[in-house]
């Protein structure tokens, strides 16, 4: 591509380095934020720049937050006695469209591969295990990948709460999200493991039936 | 039953556009070195295994100063007819469909059409080191039985993170014991898994491949097939703790079905320290046609079968004998190359089958 602006040159790169977006793609948005008022792109840099530089991280449960902890954790109306484990921002996020969950969260920032090099240090493991000796918890629930490296998260974190010394007077319950056929999936074309896993944590009928 | 009625090439090694008609039950498929006779059968390969049988990566079966290869297949299964494609995109992302529908992932397809190859590089399975014949097995285990490809998968990632785990521990100087612990954990299950398939498996496989051996040889010999797994002495986590020690120093894990071998010896030496040429290839083909038994028995159809320039180093009267086996007491279809035209027509119409030839 060849540019007559160096100006606009360095733009389009930048935006060319954004997930999902080639150089035509980001040439569109150069070209689109040229034609917008002058006011309105610098709005949109600071509003760009504003995000990265003042974001915060949940103390707590490292989610994004506006200030120290973030509003799932500061909200009273939810059972912080139940923490939901997920790998990632977008996982909470996920989690919240279903409105099904009332409980807090807490971000993990990843899952244990030694292979790509991430280890339990650079994870938040050492702090929730703090987490839940600080607090009341009654339940932690997994909600990881069900991957080989989620299935490694979830033992490490069984373990380590196992030896962990208890101040909690009732034991805590440690659950993981249900796996198996997809809602509106056919079983004909679920892999067998998904299927044999499926038999095996089989579900009484009056559970089952959604309400 | 299985037939491949017909095979659509594109932009797959040597061949820019063809299609080849096979509707016969074998297939004779003649030509000149280095004309594609092989990776015709490579094609067929990869509508069975969704890869090449040569070569690790797909861009190497790519038609040179192309991107991408387009392999379709019109299938025959159980008298229902289907089409198999497998196509290698551009960017180099494989896909692999029956009838349009695409797998999400390819070991489903796997064991779908059975297929055994004989192939001259073959001879390093029983010549080559213990990773050929666990290659053997393995292939053969996961066309039975798909549980046994996802357990095989899942030991493998596991290994894979617990040696990068011991290389880390050896790097960092930390060493998180009970993550190795937890791993531990996870290789066990599976690792027993696949040592119990194969020995459950071989209990009946090796005498099958004994008797076919000596049939073929048609000569008495003291030959000796065994499995060897460290996990017959013991159990794998008491391997796996005897060996911690071990593991942490060489930064790789000692113990477990990774490192099992069959054993094969005449007399009380090693097979592959004195066979000669044709012991050792008498072994091969008797390895391959217990395997093709073996399908055909599970399967209830006979797999495909693939044999490569087999004839050569071979008399006569072996090749008749060869022949008879593959073409006549097996009722599957067969794709056989070789050189010499008029060898393989001769040799076709003395045994009175119908078939078809390729003439490259």
């Amino acid at each position: 591509m060849q540019f007559s602006s160096s100006l606009l040159e360095n733009a389009v790169n930048e935006f060319a380095k954004l997930p999902g977006i080639g150089k035509k793609t980001a040439l569109r948005l150069v070209l689109h934020l040229l034609k917008q008022d002058p006011g309105d792109v610098h709005h949109f840099s600071e509003v760009m720049s504003r995000m990265r530089s003042e974001i915060k991280f949940c103390q707590r449960c490292f989610n994004v937050a506006d200030g120290d902890i973030c509003s799932i954790c500061a909200n009273s109306m939810r059972k912080s006695e139940m923490i939901c484990i997920v790998e990632n921002i977008r996982d909470v996020i996920a989690i919240e469209s279903t409105q099904q969950f009332n409980g807090v969260y807490h971000v993990l920032g990843g899952v244990i591969s030694p292979l790509d090099g991430i280890g339990p240090d650079q994870l938040t493991i050492e702090a929730l295990i703090h987490r839940i000796e600080k607090e009341q918890t009654a339940e932690l629930i997994f909600a990881l990948n069900p991957t080989i490296q989620g299935d490694t998260t979830i033992y490490y974190i069984q373990k380590k709460l196992g030896t962990a010394p208890s101040a909690n007077a009732t034991p805590l319950r440690i659950t993981t999200i249900a796996r198996g056929i997809a809602f509106g999936g056919e079983l004909e074309y679920a892999d067998e493991m998904t299927l044999a896993r499926s038999l095996q944590n089989r579900l009484p009928v009056d559970k089952y039936v959604s309400r | 039953m299985l037939r491949i009625e017909s095979l659509a090439l594109l932009q797959f090694k040597n061949y820019s556009d063809r299609v080849f008609k096979t509707p016969e039950r074998v297939i004779g498929i003649c030509g000149l070195n280095g004309i594609g006779k092989t990776n015709l059968l490579d094609a067929i390969h990869y509508l069975c295994f969704t890869k090449s049988y040569f070569s690790r990566q797909d861009a190497t079966s790519v038609q040179q100063g192309k991107t991408g290869f387009r392999i379709e297949g019109q299938v025959v299964l159980q008298d229902k007819p289907e089409k198999a494609v497998c196509v290698l995109r551009e960017n180099g992302k494989k896909e692999f469909s029956i009838n349009g529908q695409a797998y999400d992932k390819f070991s489903q397809h796997i064991g779908r059409y059975p297929c055994v190859v004989i192939a001259p590089d073959d001879a390093s399975l029983i010549t080559g080191s213990s990773e050929e014949r666990r290659k053997f097995l393995d292939s053969l285990l996961s066309q039975l039985d798909a549980g046994y490809l996802q357990q095989l998968i899942v030991y493998t990632k596991v290994l894979q993170q617990r040696n990068s785990l011991l290389k880390s521990f050896a790097e960092t100087g930390q060493k998180d014991l009970s993550l190795l612990e937890v791993i531990d954990q996870q290789l066990i299950p599976a690792g027993e898994y696949v040592f119990n398939k194969r020995k459950e498996f071989l209990v009946s496989f090796l005498p099958a491949v004994k008797h076919a051996y000596l049939d073929i040889a048609r000569q008495q010999e003291e030959l000796h097939l065994f499995y060897e797994s460290e996990l017959l002495r013991a159990e794998f986590p008491e391997l796996l703790r005897a060996t911690r020690q071990k593991d942490l120093l060489s930064q790789r894990t000692a113990t477990g079905p990774h490192r099992d071998d069959i054993e094969i010896s005449m007399g009380k030496m090693l097979f592959r320290n004195i066979a000669s040429q044709g012991q050792r290839k008498s072994l091969l083909f008797a390895l391959k046609l217990a395997e093709m038994d073996v399908l055909q028995q599970e399967k209830h159809f006979p797999p495909l079968l693939l044999l490569d320039d087999v004839f050569e180093k071979l008399d006569e009267e072996r090749i008749a004998n060869l022949l008879e086996k593959v073409c006549i007491k097996n009722e599957g279809q067969v794709f056989i190359t070789d050189t010499n035209k008029e060898r393989l027509t001769l040799q076709l119409e003395k045994l009175g089958v119908a078939f078809g030839m390729i003439g490259l």
